[in-house]
Formats: structure tokens, C-alpha cells, sequence
């Protein structure tokens, strides 16, 4: 395993800019999980370090030494595709063995690590197999050992979970984490999954448009978004959007006075996270900021129910409330008051 | 208690009818003229009078093998249709590959162009090609105009010409075969390769060649039997003293109107080319079973 570092990557298709300038260091045995929406170049900054598309500009480091111009196959970079794309014709072990045979590996080395990378995933005994013979969980599996088996330097993870289905997903997302903390992998993993990269990374990178926008741990994207896509994308938020007066000072469009936090005058938006919202059936006291409004939509997730409260005919909020026994659960049309300290929210300048 | 059979649906009468008219035609026109075909290749002919006499002899098929004339004929039909089978393969692999992957917005005039030459007719091509091939024709003129050479390349009437006049023929019909199939084959496969230390040539032999293999038996099949009852190719470009199996087997049945031994020939031809179809596809697919 290897450090792995990114410097001022640029791939641009004719006057697109695929990624722009996009410089990130991986330490020897973290896992960053590049996210963002569809389209935002993480999967290309993927394939830039694994050497199938060929940076416009910038360095790609592993080890300290510079691959920027060598193929993917004198890389040491070991990739799990979306879609696994294991060689269909060869049996698992077949598979498996494939990166050590074009490593020369002697025939009974080769056989030992076969079978204990095959044991890490634990899939003993199925060896024998073709791919087609296995369940996608399975397969899944399969590529992970593959790419396990050489050793790599830096493993690469391309949206790996995105065709398991929902359950599956969960336990391989813990799986595949206590593997990579286990043996130390340097790992970089693109998703557009946010709960998947939350569960699994160590440090995430948000991307959005092809520029970074956003490198922290969980809790610091979280708590503090560097701006409002990023206060959007990774967990939820509702934005009341309006100007700020004065530092302090927040006026919605619909005309509500607001205390915010911070902020420089002018067009703005104020995030809101819906779970640190209060709501109740009379005012609430102790907070900076309390208004009333009325229940317009409800929609019950079971352990959470979020609740849709118009509060001018401009301004609407989502309330998330945990589904206590006894607790307080307003029906569309009753009239609410929401509350929330002024420290909850964040505002973003337009 | 009444015995019911159930059938699915459309398993029935309905499914017998919609099959019928198909099968009925195939029956009637291949194998009743294969059928009367044999039976006249055991008849005798008598050259004097030029007509068939009833008979059950082997006459006409230890004849062939037993007349140099012919046995060339074949030998040289055999030899062409794998050239030409080779080189549409090595030739049309890469075209096939490039027309697969593309992710151009011409993608379907690559292949309206490749399928383009299946529009003519192979007369009306082979008298193209005796335009370019001629002593005075396209390619000589060229050549000579620039000095290249003194007198005109020996092209027309060669087994050159025939050769290459079958591969332009034949190109069409490996390049879609291989490209079908390689368009089914995951791209992400040959990164998977590239990823895991193969270059390549290695990949190439490793996994795009094993998997690929249905369209190149497919591809190699069709060429080497289209090439192996060429007909208007040979006759045209090959001229009077090349000979090759199809323009033979007409001109026994026309010109000497020799029934028996024509019908004998053919049937040679068709056993040779299945049986060497078979052999070639026993051979690859053992290979790669390994």
C-alpha cells in the first residue's frame, strides 16, 4: 500500500471541463470516497489514477512516484468495477489468479494466494466456478478478490455496491470497510450514494461540475458545509431563501424577520437542517427564532415523520421529528409553531 | 376420470400452423433437388448422345479423384477460401473492433458503408475489379504514370485477383458477424485486464480473442464457405485457364451437359466445406475449452 496524490488534475473534452483542477492527497491506509452527483468527474478522476483516460493537465502520484504517463497495466492499481466485469470464460479461481499469472507468479505461490484471498472474501470452495454461477453478492465478492490478489497499491472502488440490492448493500458496505481497515488499503471509492459514503469513508470529497467542493470527515461536512450544494448534498436540508440585512439578520422572501448566524448583507439562503428544527402546538420559548405556520404535508418514514409547515406563502420548512411513543404529531391543516436556535442554521451567501 | 393433457398455449395446433409454411419450403427447396441431385450423380452418361442412363455406379466420384484436372480445382478452390478466410479475419477484426466501440455519432454510416459493396451484384463487382486490374486499367495506369514501374503488373487473370476480388466480397459479412458480438462484450472487461498488469496483446489473447470466439466461428464459417461456392469472382477474374469448384460444376452441367458427374462435383464440394467447417470448429472450440 501506497500514499496516492493527486495534483491539479484537469481533463477537459473540447471546451468541457470534465474535472478541473482537482488536487487530493490519500494516505497509506485511508479510505476517501469521492461524492457527488452524476456527471460531477468523480468517476473520471477515478479513471485518471487507474490510467484509462489520460489526464489534459496535472500529476498523479503513488508511492511517491509519478504514473501520470504510464498505462493502466504497469500501474499497481487494483479496480472493482460498477460492473464487476469479471472475465466471464475463466472460473473464479481463473479470475482471481489473473492479475498474479501477468505477474509471473510461481504456479504454487500463485495458488496459495489465490486461495487465501478467496478465504478473506469468503468465498473457500468456489473456486471452481464461473462467474455466471454466482449470485451478484457473490460476484461482487469475486472483483474484490481480484483485485485484492495483486497486491495493489491503491484500490480503486467504482460505485462497487450499486448493483447489490438494498440489504446486501448494507452488510457488503461493512464488509468491504473492516477488509480495508484490516489490511490497511489505501482506497479511493466514487459513489453518488451519500449513506454509502458516510458509513465507509474515513474522509469524503464532495465534487460537484468537476471542482472539488468540500474535503472533511463526516461531521464536518455535515456541521459545517463549505456552501449550500454541499449543505444539500450530503445529508438534507430545507433553504429559505431571502437577503441578509445586517450580520445577525435574516429576511425571507416571503417577509419574515429571522436571527441567523453570522452572514454578510445580500442575497442569500438560509439552510436549515429539518431534524434540528423544534415544533410544537404552542410557541416555543428559550429560542431565537419562533413562528407560527400551518401543517401542509406529512410523510411518515416510520422511525422519523417529516412534516411540511408553510410559514408565509413564500416560505416553507420540512420538520423531521423522531417517532416517540406519546409524541406530538400535528395532522395537515393544524397550526404549529416551529422553532430553532439561530446557531442551527447557516447561511449562504447567492 | 378423463385423461386431459395440458399444453401451454401456442404449443398446439397454432404454433404446427405458424411453422408449417417454412419448413414445407425448406423441404421442397433444398433438400428435394439435393435429393434428386444425388440420385443422379449415380447414374451413368453417355457422351455420344449426351444423355443420362439409369444406373447405381460410383463412376462419376471416383472420376474426380481420380483426374488431376478436378483434384487441382479442388486443391485450388481449398487454398483460396482459407487465404481469403484469414485475411477477412486478421483484416476485419480491427474494423469490426473500432465499429463496436465507437461511441461516434457516424456509427451507423460506418456500417451502411461497410455493408454498401453487398449492394451490387457480384458480376457487376468483378467487372469493376477488371477495370482496376487491366493492363491498361486503374492500378497499372497509376503505377506507370508515376514512374513506379515499367511495364503493367500481371494482376488480371491471376489467382491474385480472384483472391482479392473474393476477400471485398466476403470483408462485409466477417466484420458484422465479429462486430455483433463484440459489442456484447463489456468494455470494463478488457480495462479489468489492463488494470491487473495484462498489456494489450495479452488482453487481446487472454480475453477479448476467448470471448469473441462465437462471432469469429460465425465470421470464418460464412467466409469460407461464401468463398468456397464463389462463383462469378473466379470465373470473371480468374479467367479461362484458373479454375475453382463452382464456375467447374456449371460448366459440367451446361456446356457438356453431364448431369451425373456435375451432380457428383457438387456434392463433393458441399462434403468437403461442411466437413472442413466442422473440423475447424471442433479444432477452436477444444482449444478454448481448456
Amino acid at each position: 500500500m501506497a500514499q496516492l496524490d493527486i495534483q491539479n488534475l484537469v481533463k477537459r473534452y473540447g471546451d468541457f471541463h470534465a474535472v478541473r483542477d482537482v488536487s487530493l492527497t490519500v494516505a497509506d491506509g485511508e479510505f476517501l470516497v469521492l461524492l457527488g452527483p452524476s456527471g460531477c468527474g468523480k468517476t473520471t478522476t477515478l479513471r485518471m489514477v487507474a490510467g484509462f483516460i489520460e489526464p489534459s493537465a496535472g500529476h498523479v502520484k503513488l508511492g511517491g512516484a509519478d504514473v501520470t504517463l504510464l498505462p493502466p497495466w504497469k500501474r499497481n492499481a487494483g479496480m472493482v468495477f460498477q460492473s464487476y466485469a469479471l472475465f466471464p470464460h475463466l472460473t473464479v479461481a481463473q479470475n482471481v489468479a489473473f492479475g498474479l499469472e501477468m505477474r509471473k507468479v510461481p504456479r504454487p505461490d500463485m495458488n496459495r494466494r489465490v486461495e487465501e484471498t478467496l478465504a478473506l472474501v469468503r468465498l473457500e470452495g468456489y473456486g471452481g466456478r464461473l462467474p455466471r454461477q454466482l449470485s451478484g453478492g457473490q460476484q461482487q465478492r469475486v472483483a474484490l478478490a481480484r483485485a485484492l490478489a495483486i497486491h495493489p497499491d491503491v484500490l480503486l472502488l467504482d460505485e462497487p455496491l450499486s448493483n447489490l440490492d438494498a440489504k446486501l448493500r448494507q452488510e457488503v458496505r461493512v464488509e468491504i470497510r473492516e477488509l480495508q481497515q484490516r489490511m490497511g488499503l489505501t482506497t479511493v471509492m466514487v459513489t453518488h450514494d451519500q449513506e454509502e459514503a458516510l458509513t465507509m469513508a474515513d474522509r469524503l470529497v464532495v465534487m460537484n461540475e468537476g471542482s472539488v467542493r468540500q474535503v472533511g470527515s463526516q461531521r464536518d461536512l455535515y456541521e459545517r458545509p463549505a456552501d449550500k450544494f454541499v449543505a444539500g448534498f450530503v445529508g438534507r436540508s430545507t433553504f429559505l431563501d431571502g437577503t441578509v440585512e445586517a450580520p445577525g439578520c435574516f429576511r425571507t422572501e416571503g417577509g419574515l424577520s429571522l436571527v441567523c448566524a453570522g452572514g454578510t448583507a445580500g442575497k442569500a439562503s438560509l439552510s436549515l437542517r429539518p431534524e434540528r428544527l423544534e415544533i410544537a402546538a404552542a410557541p416555543l420559548a428559550g429560542l431565537d427564532n419562533c413562528l407560527p405556520g400551518t401543517v401542509e404535508f406529512v410523510s411518515y418514514l416510520g422511525a422519523m415523520i417529516d412534516i411540511h409547515v408553510r410559514l408565509s406563502p413564500a416560505d416553507r420548512l420540512v420538520v423531521q421529528i423522531a417517532n416517540r411513543e406519546g409524541g406530538f404529531t400535528p395532522d395537515v391543516g393544524q397550526s404549529v409553531h416551529v422553532g430553532w436556535r439561530a446557531s442551527a442554521g447557516q447561511v449562504f451567501n447567492a | 376420470m378423463s385423461l386431459v393433457v395440458d399444453k401451454p398455449r401456442g404449443q398446439g395446433w397454432t404454433a404446427s400452423a405458424l411453422l408449417a409454411p417454412a419448413t414445407i419450403f425448406i423441404a421442397i427447396s433444398l433438400f428435394a433437388p439435393l435429393g434428386i441431385l444425388f440420385r443422379y450423380s449415380l447414374n451413368e452418361f453417355v457422351p455420344s448422345t449426351k444423355t443420362m442412363v439409369e444406373a447405381l455406379t460410383v463412376a462419376n466420384y471416383v472420376k474426380f479423384f481420380t483426374d488431376p484436372y478436378y483434384t487441382a480445382a479442388l486443391a485450388t478452390t481449398i487454398k483460396v477460401s482459407l487465404l481469403v478466410t484469414v485475411v477477412c479475419l486478421i483484416v476485419g477484426f480491427p474494423l469490426a473492433y473500432v465499429m463496436a466501440r465507437t461511441q461516434s455519432r457516424f456509427k451507423h454510416l460506418l456500417i451502411i458503408a461497410t455493408v454498401l459493396p453487398l449492394f451490387v451484384g457480384n458480376s457487376v463487382r468483378a467487372a469493376g475489379w477488371m477495370v482496376v486490374f487491366g493492363n491498361k486499367g486503374f492500378v497499372n495506369a497509376s503505377l506507370m504514370g508515376l514512374g513506379v514501374i515499367s511495364k503493367p503488373l500481371e494482376i488480371m487473370f491471376t489467382e491474385n485477383a480472384v483472391i482479392i476480388g473474393i476477400i471485398a466480397v466476403n470483408l462485409p459479412f466477417m466484420v458484422l458477424s465479429l462486430q455483433s458480438v463484440i459489442e456484447g462484450i463489456d468494455r470494463a472487461v478488457e480495462e479489468a485486464a489492463f488494470s491487473l498488469g495484462a498489456p494489450p496483446a495479452t488482453m487481446f489473447r487472454r480475453v477479448l480473442w476467448p470471448l469473441a470466439l462465437p462471432g469469429i466461428l460465425a465470421g470464418t464459417i460464412l467466409t469460407f464457405i461464401l468463398a468456397m461456392n464463389a462463383y462469378a469472382t473466379p470465373f470473371l477474374l480468374g479467367g479461362p485457364t484458373f479454375k475453382m469448384m463452382a464456375p467447374v460444376i456449371y460448366n459440367e452441367f451446361t456446356q457438356k451437359t453431364n448431369w451425373p458427374f456435375g451432380g457428383a462435383i457438387a456434392f463433393i464440394l458441399m462434403s468437403v466445406t461442411l466437413g472442413l467447417t466442422l473440423i475447424a470448429n471442433l479444432l477452436i472450440q477444444r482449444r478454448s475449452a481448456r
